[in-house]
């Protein structure tokens, strides 16, 4: 009987080890959570010990088990801390469970406890069947009222925060396709079970709390555990950043693309021609942190890179200017220290998913009619502008060279208006210089055009060419989009008038000197002055999206066209009122786009503002 | 049999934080009671940065809530006041009925005093509300003052948390035999101060009269 008793108490205190291992692993090494995990029907039934249900144990406890040759030698559960920087590990936690066997005579000479006359009693009537049963009922129910407790510590502990953190960031790495932001841990948790644990140095102790439980006394002996913690972690630096996969993407488009593959961004970028901008961003992709399944809108926002790990006051515009690669390498750097590490017991970074890159457009986008352009500049914010340290003058923007990008030839052919304004003048040599943003000189214009038509053109290049400078910052076919229609709504707004959304800070000059009357010019004159008074990109974004909802329809510009003409501009005023609706239509599409590439450009100029890049006022070319 | 007593730390919360610091203590105190087969959920508190543990059964869960709600109108009711809720384990006696009373007799074997010093915000606009957030304090002096009293109370909670648990491994010996029908074992209840304020004292005295507690032998 006393064999079988003795049996019952160690076949406990077996599966007490386990259990308690189970526990702390469980709460402590995410990477087992997600590995396999040991089922069957054995599985199960060691599951419901101690009436704490954890579920299946992981595959290498089973082995672990193993290991534990005898109930009387102690388990020692080291919780280490794996640090990717310094490639070092620290003990966080060591658990130590022992089972104490009692001699007989120690039995005796124990305090007297409310169970210890049992206890002595049952050591001189160890034949007492139902004794012997009693005990080790008590002593499975304190066994599991002391699980319950280690189950519990192990939640207030401060390595359960690591845990949380790098748990996070395992459950996200093996689930990318939950559009969840990833994240990168700069640790790593893992552990060492061993019957001896070397001591801690002296250091090392005083950074040590303790903390033991309540022994269980079985029929035979005691279960002590107890754990050695570090109570402040702050030393670690433990840091999980929501961070995307660092990636480059060399196709990054910041314009509101429709839904699809990202637009490229063109290869011949202005790096060559005094254009100056950081050397990363538009011509090798914006520095962005995403994962190839993220959705397009995710792609810019209101405050650029807003996610971006390097964003605010890790990175400003001078640093993405500086050595945007150096700073992207050293995270390429972290991150493929965390790629290859292989640990013991760490986590299989080699499982990180990494997204295939964006894929380029293979064509440059058509034409936006305005319904799709509005709608897109009210549902999406403002796109990602490269805050572009500008040095030189505004005309370094207007050198941008959409001209020799081959893209240009699908230009939509030029405004019947603006061919009905010019009936003395041929289309193409117009329109060539029309489109021309760089090194354009009054001169080159017919002096046969109207001098209203030569100050449109003026203007329009001018708006182009600013225009052009910041679509060429972002990028995308939609640049050429937008473009070809610039310079169209350019000149058609000059020529209208009446353009809503021709709000610049820089064509404040524009705007006066306009021969305005009415509304138009009067809400460009308020909308330019306002542009002047904001001082955040949301605010541009704001106020754009404002415009665009506020914004008569554009069957008013006719009717503004054919006020502001005047005396002075009957050819295009009569031209303008009759024309047909195609002409109509084709100057909405036109008018369209300037107004989009007008509020590209305030917003670009408001970030530069902000990034500290006050760009002066664009020179215009005369 | 003798009834452990634990009276715990008492706590200065204010009125939105009645009802997570009930739940995380009631909860940890169940979790260690409640010896049945339970899955264990954890549970991240709403104000604090502490997890506690919960049993993962649905009915418990439900009557803590209930009570907690209780508190909770209490606290409306009883603005800048202490309050205490009792958890009691007791066991059934072999019901006597007599020709007076056909109760049942009920053994205590253990019970939990759980001290709750409710604070009223600082310029509360109103009826205070149990679940309601508190009025901002206006500047951030305030808000320092109160992230302060928040750190305090997180600290504190912990205490009481780890408090709870040492008193279960160390009392160990007089848990009775658990039922292994139902998760939480042992038949309890959670005493909420009554709406009659005055008369909360004189449940609890008794109840320590039924219970026979040592205290009030000696």
């Amino acid at each position: 009987m006393a064999g079988a008793e003795s049996g019952r108490t160690e076949q406990i205190i077996s599966n007490f080890f386990l259990k308690l291992l189970q526990v702390v692993l469980d709460s402590r090494v995410p990477h087992l959570l997600a590995g396999s995990r040991a089922g069957g029907d054995k599985s199960r039934k060691r599951d419901r010990w101690f009436n704490l249900a954890l579920g299946d144990p992981p595959a290498a406890l089973e082995n672990l088990g193993l290991w534990h040759r005898s109930v009387a030698d102690p388990m020692v559960v080291d919780v280490l801390l794996l640090r990717d920087a310094t490639d070092s590990e620290s003990v966080l936690e060591r658990w130590t469970v022992h089972y104490e066997p009692s001699s007989s005579s120690s039995s005796s000479s124990h305090p007297s406890t409310p169970s210890s006359p049992f206890r002595a009693a049952t050591a001189f009537s160890s034949s007492s069947a139902e004794a012997a049963a009693a005990f080790y009922k008590r002593t499975y129910k304190k066994c599991v009222v002391l699980l319950r407790s280690v189950y519990a510590v192990l939640r207030l502990l401060p390595a359960y925060k690591a845990f949380r953190m790098l748990s996070a960031a395992t459950l996200n790495n093996l689930h990318p396709h939950h559009h969840n932001q990833n994240q990168n841990c700069n640790f790593n948790l893992s552990y060492r079970v061993s019957s001896f644990a070397e001591p801690f140095t002296r250091a090392e102790e005083d950074e040590m709390k303790h903390y033991d439980f309540a022994a269980v006394e079985t029929q035979f002996g005691q279960i002590t555990v107890s754990v050695v913690y570090r109570h402040d972690l702050s030393e670690f630096n433990l840091e999980s950043s929501s961070l995307f996969p660092p990636r480059i993407i060399t196709d990054y488009v910041c314009s509101p693309a429709a839904a699809g593959p990202s637009r490229a961004f063109p290869s011949s970028l202005p790096s060559n021609e005094g254009f100056v901008q950081p050397a990363s961003s538009p011509a090798r992709g914006i520095l962005r942190f995403g994962s190839g399944h993220m959705s397009r809108p995710h792609s810019w926002t209101s405050t650029p890179m807003a996610h971006h790990p390097l964003s605010g006051s890790q990175l400003s515009a001078s640093e993405l200017h500086a050595s945007p690669m150096g700073v992207f390498g050293q995270r390429i750097v972290g991150g493929h220290q965390q790629l290859g590490s292989s640990r013991k017991g760490s986590t299989s970074f080699n499982e990180y998913p990494l997204s295939p890159p964006f894929s380029p457009s293979p064509s440059p986008s058509p034409p936006t009619h305005s319904g799709n352009l509005h709608r897109r500049l009210q549902s999406e914010t403002a796109p990602v502008t490269i805050p572009l340290p500008v040095t030189g003058s505004i005309p370094v923007y207007s050198r941008a060279p959409n001209l020799s990008d081959p893209t240009r030839s699908s230009l939509p052919p030029p405004s019947p208006r603006v061919a009905r304004a010019d009936n003395s003048s041929e289309d193409s040599p117009e329109i060539r210089s029309f489109r021309r943003v760089e090194g354009f000189k009054l001169s080159e214009i017919s002096p046969s055009l109207p001098s209203s038509l030569q100050k449109g053109i003026r203007d329009a290049r001018d708006d182009s060419g600013r225009f052009s400078g910041v679509l060429s910052s972002c990028g995308g076919s939609p640049r050429v989009g937008f473009s070809r229609s610039s310079s169209k709504l350019s000149f058609q707004d000059d020529l209208d008038d009446s353009c809503p959304f021709a709000v610049d800070d820089v064509d404040v000059p524009d705007t006066q000197r306009r021969a305005t009357d009415g509304k138009a010019a009067s809400e460009n004159q308020l909308a330019s002055s306002s542009v002047s008074s904001w001082t955040s990109q949301e605010a541009a974004v704001g106020m754009l999206v404002h415009m665009l909802k506020t914004a008569p329809p554009l069957r008013q510009d006719q009717s503004y066209s054919s006020r502001a003409a005047g005396p002075g501009h009957d050819r295009e005023g009569g031209g303008g009122s009759g024309g047909g609706a195609s002409s109509f239509y084709a100057a909405r599409r036109a008018a369209d786009a300037l107004e989009e590439l007008r509020s590209y450009k305030e917003i670009k100029d408001m970030l530069l503002s902000r990034s500290g890049s006050h760009l002066p006022g664009p020179s215009r070319e005369r | 049999m003798n009834c452990e007593i634990c009276h715990l730390k008492e706590l200065e919360v204010e009125v939105f934080q009645v009802r997570e610091v009930l739940r995380c203590i009631l909860h940890t105190i169940l979790f260690h009671r409640a010896l049945g087969l339970v899955r264990p959920k954890d549970v991240d508190s709403e104000h604090f940065e502490i997890t506690y543990v919960q049993c993962g059964d649905a009915e418990l869960e439900k009557k803590i809530e209930e009570k907690v709600d209780h508190f909770c109108s209490w606290v409306e009711k009883h603005p800048n006041k202490k309050g205490q809720v009792l958890l009691s384990f007791y066991e059934v006696k072999n019901k006597q009925a007599s020709w007076f009373t056909n109760k049942v007799e009920r053994l205590y074997w253990e019970q939990w005093h759980v001290n709750l010093h409710v604070l009223q915000p600082s310029g509360a606009h109103g009826k205070p509300h149990g679940g309601a957030k508190p009025a901002r304090d206006p500047g951030g002096g305030g808000r320092e003052e109160s992230g302060s009293r928040r750190g305090s109370l997180e600290a504190s909670l912990r205490e009481v948390l780890f408090q709870i648990i040492r008193f279960v491994n160390e009392k160990k010996d007089h848990i009775p035999i658990p039922n292994p029908d139902c998760v939480s074992s042992f038949p309890y209840e959670i005493t909420i101060p009554s709406h009659s304020d005055s008369s909360f004292g004189v449940e609890i005295f008794k109840r320590m009269l039924q219970t026979g507690h040592p205290t009030m032998l000696s």
